[in-house]
């Protein structure tokens, strides 16, 4: 009645598994010796005990916002918002041709290929406001140099996400309409756009929600916006007017996500 | 002008715009970067108006034929010849222009799900339009009378405005015979093109494909691995074993004797499709 069990072979346990440990390891190294007196960032953590009393009555500054403050803010919170959508607007159109280029499925020429790739990488590794301050100082201040640094922000990320979106694409839809006699171009425009449109919309949903919270700060360097503004304020120390500023970006911000996300449910 | 256009926009009268095509090969020999020999040394007629059956195991070449004909895989030497066309000779416009004029088939139909079934049968007319009109989906009222004609002939013109992911596999290849059909083709390639149906549907698009040969007298070309298909449909049978044509003859009279030469091994109850 009682089967014998043959004894279980059971394979050799991998080897390595001391790897994830010593990854971790070098890690915290890594994080003590930048916190070290000696070689790290000088810093140190009394200086927020030192200045609680400073930190407190700003604190309670931006809990009571100036209401009366209002008028003067909505000016530059369209202004802000116009920025953003004009570079969304216009990023989005710039970044399509720009997708299809950089990925392989839609541009096999590995050489128009690259040269694209290796542009949008140089695009994309300068911060939006870098751009910006650059661009002031270029074209001057307002809107204009705050909406093209937001177009090279929005151009590299878009292309980036939408090329990769189309690598993972089927190829097969794209060999039928070059084996109908069509040209890259012509392929595709019929048959890998149809395939892109969603992920395109996707992204180019993402960046304006980054756009409207980029063009808020743009204006610190001059260009344009909302920043001048919170400049403004932040300089003669009115926490109380920066914290309704804060408060109407929530409001944007929070709203945006909503109608983003209920727009993105229905792309299917 | 007129006349001509009321005349076409009658359900299946259209004809093909033009003759049918031959295929001839001489010691074609295709050779794979990797240094795998699709071909090897492969001569060749096939007659304008033909249904041929290409049958094989997977790896045999035949996957490799149907896509060195209409260029798709490079000829590493030999000659092949389509309608008037050396293939040798051929690239950029001209080839794209060549493969306007021949149709083809796939096994995982190949179709853009995203976008209506009639946008996926206008990929047929590509390479009958001018750039712009591609780029601005601009199609001329006469290429989708030619797109809706060609649902038609294969049954399913009611699923014109559909997502073409949301059909079923057979109808979703019933839409890429339409695609091929919309180029008005002199020739038409199918690979392996009822690999992913089930029976019944799979004799329904074989039977279509037989219609087209029959009744538009289109030159088919069809790569099968199913031993009573290959009986049943096509006149003409090629049997490819390693990039070589071990059998040529009548499709209906080729025994289990000349299909076990061909695979190299008897054959099995997998080998045969059924009802």
């Amino acid at each position: 009645m009682t089967a014998k069990i043959p004894p279980l072979d059971i394979p050799r346990r991998p080897r390595g598994r001391w790897k994830p440990w010593a990854a971790l390891g070098v890690i915290a190294l890594i994080t003590a010796i930048t916190m070290s007196p000696q070689w790290g960032v000088a810093f140190a953590f009394d200086a927020i005990a030192r200045n609680w009393q400073n930190g407190a009555e700003k604190v309670l500054q931006l809990l009571q916002p100036d209401w009366a403050f209002w008028p003067r803010t909505i000016a530059p919170l369209l202004e802000t918002l116009q920025m953003a959508v004009i570079a969304t607007a216009v990023g989005a159109a710039v970044s399509l041709p720009f997708s299809l280029w950089a990925a392989t499925l839609t541009n096999p020429d590995r050489v128009s290929r690259g040269i694209v790739r290796t542009a949008l990488n140089v695009v994309r590794s300068v911060p939006d406001l870098l751009y910006a301050s650059v661009l002031v100082a270029m074209v001057g201040v307002g809107a204009l140099p705050g909406i093209i640094a937001l177009v090279l922000f929005n151009v590299g990320i878009i292309v980036k996400l939408v090329s990769e979106a189309i690598e993972s694409n089927d190829a097969g839809p794209l060999e039928a309409g070059r084996a109908a006699g069509g040209s890259q171009l012509q392929v595709n425009r019929a048959v890998a756009l149809p395939d892109v449109w969603p992920s395109f919309i996707n992204q180019t949903l993402y960046v304006f929600e980054l756009n409207v919270r980029a063009s808020t700060v743009l204006g610190l360097v001059g260009a344009g916006g909302l920043g001048l503004l919170i400049d403004a304020v932040r300089t003669y120390y009115r926490y109380d007017q920066l914290s309704l500023i804060i408060l109407e970006i929530l409001v944007i911000v929070v709203v945006i996500d909503v109608v983003s996300s209920a727009i993105r449910k229905r792309l299917v | 002008m007129t006349l001509h256009s009321q005349k076409s926009a009658e359900v299946g009268t259209t004809v093909p715009a033009s003759a049918p095509w031959a295929i001839r090969m001489r010691d074609v020999t295709v050779r794979y970067p990797n240094g795998v020999v699709a071909l090897d040394g492969i001569t060749l007629d096939i007659e304008a108006g033909e249904m041929v059956s290409v049958v094989g195991l997977s790896g045999s070449g035949k996957s490799s034929m149907i896509r060195t004909i209409n260029g798709l895989v490079p000829i590493t030497s030999g000659s092949l010849t389509v309608g008037d066309v050396a293939l040798e000779a051929t690239s950029g416009r001209r080839l794209r222009a060549l493969r306007g004029e021949i149709g083809m088939i796939f096994q995982g139909f190949n179709l853009a799900g995203r976008t209506s079934v009639l946008n996926n049968v206008l990929v047929g007319r590509l390479a009958h339009s001018s750039l712009w009109r591609t780029l601005l989906g601009a199609y001329t009222e006469a290429d989708r009378q030619i797109a809706f004609e060609a649902l038609e002939r294969v049954g399913i013109l009611a699923k014109a405005w559909d997502r073409a992911s949301s059909l079923s596999g057979g109808q979703q290849q019933r839409v890429a015979i339409a695609r091929a059909l919309s180029q008005q083709p002199r020739l038409v390639l199918a690979d392996e093109p009822v690999a992913s149906l089930d029976p019944p549907t799979a004799h329904a698009v074989m039977r279509d494909l037989r219609r087209i040969n029959e009744e538009l007298g289109i030159t088919v070309m069809t790569n099968l691995h199913l031993v009573d298909l290959a009986r049943t449909y096509g006149t003409r049978m090629i049997g490819l074993r390693a990039g070589t044509v071990v059998y040529d003859g009548p499709a209906a009279t080729a025994t289990d004797a000349d299909f076990e030469r061909i695979y190299g091994r008897s054959i099995e109850a997998e080998d045969v499709l059924g009802a």
